[in-house]
């Protein structure tokens, strides 16, 4: 079985329609990077995986459980145990520190766990980090953080929409490196969107987001 | 800087027209209450001295006594000086006239000559009707109203006026134009008759010739003692120094509104602040410098500051107006009885009050435009800023509270309480400038670990501190003003409940004269005491004497009131202890005012100039005690009846107080006695429950403005919290956005945004409890005896502020769940998509 299953999904704005007929599955240990230009409703597709956004048609299945079925509460404790988020834009909370970041999710989660934060900060090369504030590090560092704060909680799946899209190519490098090698080492899956072809080499596959579905980058 | 302001500026301004309207006119509204009340207190002051200058006339020197007057054979010795080249006397009567309904309205006898008077005071000379006869002002049976007697008594032939306890029917011939309250002329010898005035004029008013020393004319003149030589409106100054602090505390309680619109002008430009503060580091990133940024949010403020005051001088005129027309310029005092005074507007004033609204704006907009100023331009952009309040020296708040307690130990200042307004504004001010450190002790102490929802709010307002700074603030600022006023209010109205209580111990009331200056011509018949104790269901009667006594020319006359003391520890409000008779001196009992104004005290002698005595030799009395008079300003001594008459030989009756047999109905009584009376229109009877009822009536009536101010502070707390939770929101969008993706349900961010609230309102609302206690203190303490001599015992009315601190919290927690809402909303997760 898939660890995430869409079928069919459409998405519209009104009378606009976004996307339809967009099919994707990923086993666990998976990354998939998904391309397409601007606009076409690659960040919208993960708000839809992810149940944060309503979809038109089609289904979000992730381990079995249908996201658009649950209720919206228990949308929200889905994503909690079984998603991880990384943003173009950090959102590396400002007024947290590093750890306190990196701990926010298992605290939702109610499994406070020191070892395990100082595990994934090394993890992700920022072990001496988890007392800075987030206005003391560079860009790459905090997209670190926000790795690590990804992945703290062992997620089953990893949505990162636009990672690498705030940084140079040397620190965006290093950055999907530690992303595509922590999220293997976790066994978890990965569908990453981006604009870079450099990025998108760090994936199993690549697909292409069109309006009328998903097609392999390469037809 | 004024395109970027019409460009800048004027967009924020189009984005949130209300909230800025609102500051705007709560500006305004402060800028027109103050305004208002001193148009209106400096029309009535202008206009009873106008009065007073027409009653007076145009003399060089007046000779004055004691209210009833003196010998008039001095008028022939001063009047052939050689430096006097006019001397005119006057008499001056307080009395009652009976309007057509047969109620007693107060009117003025003014007895004069009117060959000197008409070049002397022009204003009191009559104008004697068409028809009547050319020397209707030498007839001692006419009278001549000015216009508000003449308003009072409509087109009426004869007024009946009181004279002891019988009325006189005097023919009215003419008019006179004299200003101010209902006032009658009549010929010096007509009055001197039928009030019983023979031998004794009121004053002599001199005009000296051309080049005379006033000294040393006074000096030749070689009055005798009790006759001085006082200042040609030295009355107005007595009436301005004794309305004075009665007119600055009106001044203040409507500058407490402009403080807190000032206030406000700090909420919206906080808020509006945070929320351009990535536009305001675009600008700073552009080029705009920190100084610049400053000056842009002052020059908003100023703004707002110009406009709130425009309008507020605009209202403030059309309010003095329509106060002066439908209040007559009183403004609960009472002290510019009968005047209808005309709007006199004051441009120095209106510039003075201008500018207070543009300071008060400007002092606002302070924080905020330091905010601006302060924020780092890249992190701001970044979304990495701080919150841009710089550090600030920890000293200022507990310098100002010091200064606080410090002042309100200070004097007052020309018989205002400068000092403890001060003291009240240190408070205040210290006490919200040391919010930010008392939120920084809050938030050391709470340091959540576990709790992701608290840990999220703690951390967040640890790092933007001065959100919950405004939030807090705001609820001090208010907060403390409502509690200080509802204290000082409940305390003085307990106080006032409880001297009623001592000051009214019998069953029934007759009363002759309302005022002490009408207590000589008002009076009860001789004998009519002792008709009153044979009523039938009259237990005992008390007879009392009231009587004006001028003990310093610069200060209003003081009461002197007499009547069976008995035990004084028990028919006395007494404050503080109560001294021995001494042997040979008779007791009197001082007033608080009679400390502050005239240094009297327990165990020192006063001198009385009692009516009766040879003029001169005053009485000396030992003080034995103090008690608490809220009836008269001024200041009032208490003497024993029998002392009294004893001394003076006046036997005159102004008041009795009956104590009825059980199962009498006071109604059965008030209309025997009535009936005994030779003018039953001429006494009032009253129960202890009815004046009790008219003095809290008129209490309440008088406190009314500041149940309205709290009212006002208040509303203005909370608008300072749904702007700094608004504020929060906003700026939180991409944090609330972030933990939906993290899994917080729209429940969790409901209860975090509530719980921040409800912990931020309870944390400004202790504080503001403390500060506004402490500013009780000293409105209750201090500010209450310097400006009106008489003190109060401290009330906490803790039922009532504990409902003001429940309705606080909720508003509040409410204010901050609705300002969640827009957190908890489904699209606050496209926030994380946002450059800014």
């Amino acid at each position: 079985m898939a660890l995430l299953e869409v079928q069919g999904l459409g998405k519209r704005y009104g009378e606009t329609p976004v996307y339809a007929d967009i099919d994707l599955q990923l086993a666990a240990g998976e990354i998939v990077a998904v391309l397409g230009e601007s606009g076409v409703g690659k960040s919208t597709l993960l708000n839809c995986i992810a149940g944060l956004d309503s979809v038109d048609a089609g289904s979000v299945r992730i381990e079995g459980t249908l996201i658009g079925k649950l209720p919206e509460h228990e949308q929200a404790l889905f994503r909690r145990a079984h998603l991880g988020f990384v943003f173009q834009a950090f959102h590396v909370l400002p007024h947290l520190s590093v750890a306190q970041n990196v701990a926010l999710p298992l605290l939702l989660l109610r499994r406070p766990d020191a070892h395990r934060i100082a595990e994934v900060l090394e993890a992700v090369g920022l072990q001496a980090f988890g007392g800075r504030m987030p206005r003391t590090l560079s860009g790459g560092q905090m997209q670190r953080v926000a790795i690590a704060r990804a992945l703290v909680h062992r997620p089953r799946l990893v949505l990162a929409d636009e990672p690498t899209g705030n940084l140079d190519p040397e620190t965006a490098d290093k950055v999907l490196e530690v992303l595509a090698t922590q999220v293997r080492a976790a066994g978890a899956a990965c569908v990453l969107v981006t604009h870079s072809q450099r990025a998108a080499l760090r994936a199993d596959r690549v697909l292409r987001l069109t309006a009328h579905g998903m097609v392999a980058a390469d037809s | 800087m004024p395109a970027l302001l019409w460009l800048f500026s004027g967009a924020e301004l189009r984005q949130h027209p209300w909230r800025h309207a609102t500051a705007l006119l709560s500006i305004a509204l402060g800028v027109a209450l103050a305004f208002a009340v001193q148009l209106i207190n400096a029309s009535a002051l202008s206009e009873f001295s106008s009065a007073l200058r027409s009653i007076n006339g145009q003399a060089d020197i007046e000779l004055r006594a004691q209210r009833e007057g003196f010998d008039e054979r001095l008028y022939e010795h001063v009047a052939v000086q050689p430096q006097v080249a006019l001397a005119s006397p006057v008499i001056e009567i307080d009395t009652y006239a009976l309007d057509a309904a047969g109620q007693r309205v107060p009117v003025r006898v003014l007895g004069i000559d009117a060959f000197s008077a008409a070049a002397l005071s022009p204003a009191l000379m009559p104008r004697p009707a068409e028809g009547a006869s050319r020397f209707a002002v030498l007839d001692p049976e006419a009278v001549f109203l000015n216009p508000a007697a003449r308003q009072r008594f409509g087109a009426a032939t004869s007024l009946r006026l009181q004279a002891g306890a019988a009325l006189q029917a005097l023919r009215v011939d003419g008019s006179v134009g004299l200003d101010g309250a209902p006032a009658v002329v009549m010929d010096i010898a007509g009055a001197q008759a039928h009030f019983g005035w023979l031998g004794r004029v009121s004053r002599i008013d001199l005009r000296l010739v051309p080049g005379a020393d006033r000294a040393t004319v006074i000096a030749a003149l070689a009055l005798p003692p009790g006759v001085r030589a006082a200042t040609p409106g030295e009355s107005g100054e007595r009436i301005s120094n004794l309305s004075r602090a009665y007119r600055v505390n009106l001044t203040v309680l409507a500058l407490v509104a402009l403080f807190t619109g000032a206030f406000l002008v700090f909420s919206v430009l906080a808020l509006s602040v945070a929320q351009r503060q990535p536009q305001l580091a675009l600008l700073g990133v552009l080029g705009l410098s920190g100084r610049e940024r400053l000056v842009l949010v002052l020059a908003e403020s100023a703004l707002l500051g110009v406009a709130g005051s425009l309008i507020g001088l605009l209202g403030g005129t059309g309010l003095a107006a329509l106060a002066l027309r439908w209040l007559s310029g009183d403004l609960g005092g009472g002290f510019f009885p009968g005047v209808t005074p005309s709007l006199q507007f004051s441009a120095t004033a209106a510039a003075v009050y201008g500018s207070l609204g543009v300071a008060a704006a400007v002092a606002g907009g302070w924080l905020p435009a330091r905010m601006a100023q302060d924020m780092a331009p890249a992190q701001a952009l970044k979304g990495l800023g701080g919150d841009g309040a710089g550090k600030a020296s920890p000293w200022p708040g507990p310098a100002l509270l010091a200064a606080g307690g410090l002042l309100s130990m200070a004097p007052p200042l020309g018989g205002v309480p400068i000092a403890a307004y001060l003291a009240v504004a240190c408070l205040l001010l210290g006490g919200i400038v040391c919010v930010p450190a008392g939120v920084a002790l809050l938030l050391h102490l709470l340091s959540p670990r576990t709790n992701p929802l608290a840990l999220l709010a703690v951390e967040r307002a640890r790092d933007q501190r001065h959100h919950a700074t405004i939030a807090v603030a705001g609820v001090v600022a208010s907060l403390s003003l409502a509690v200080a006023l509802t204290v000082m209010v409940a305390s003085f109205r307990d106080s006032v409940t409880r001297w009623l209580d001592t000051v009214l111990p019998a069953d029934l009331y007759v009363r002759s004269a309302a005022t002490t200056s009408a207590a000589d011509t008002a009076f009860l018949p001789p004998g009519f005491v002792a008709q009153v104790a044979g009523v039938p269901g009259v237990q005992r009667v008390d007879a009392l004497r009231m009587v004006s006594l001028q003990l310093d020319p610069a200060l209003a006359a003081i009461a002197l009131i007499a009547r069976p003391v008995g035990d004084p520890a028990r028919s006395l409000p007494l404050v503080g202890e109560l001294l021995p008779a001494r042997t040979g001196l008779p007791s009197a009992y001082i007033s608080e005012a009679m400390q502050s104004l005239y240094r009297a005290a327990p165990g020192k002698t006063l001198a009385l100039p009692l009516p009766g005595r040879a003029a001169g030799a005053p009485v000396l009395f030992q003080v034995r005690g103090v008690w608490r008079d809220y009836a008269r300003q001024q200041g009032s001594v208490m003497i024993d009846l029998a002392d009294f008459q004893r001394l003076s030989g006046d036997t005159r009756v102004n008041d009795l107080a009956l104590w009825l047999a059980p199962g009498t109905a006071p109604g059965e009584v008030q209309q025997t006695i009535r009936q005994l009376a030779p003018e039953p229109a001429l006494i009032d009877f009253a129960t202890p429950g009815d004046i009790r009822a008219i003095s809290l009536r008129i209490f309440d009536r008088s406190f009314a403005v500041t149940y309205w101010l709290q009212a006002v502070a208040v509303a203005i707390g909370l608008f300072g919290i749904a702007a700094s939770f608004s504020a929060q929101v906003l700026a939180r969008r991409k944090e609330f956005g972030l933990l939906a993706h993290l899994g917080l349900t729209r429940a969790d961010v409901l209860t975090v945004v509530a719980a921040e609230g409800a912990v931020w309102t309870a944390a400004g609302a202790l504080l503001g409890l403390q500060l506004g206690l402490a500013v009780s203190l000293v409105l209750v303490l201090v500010v209450n005896p310097q400006s009106f001599h008489w003190t109060m015992d401290v009330l906490v009315p803790w039922g009532r502020l504990a409902l003001l601190f429940a309705a606080v919290m909720l508003a509040g927690t409410v204010t901050a769940f609705v300002a969640g809402r827009q957190a908890a909303r489904r699209d606050i997760v496209l926030a994380v998509k946002e450059d800014w």
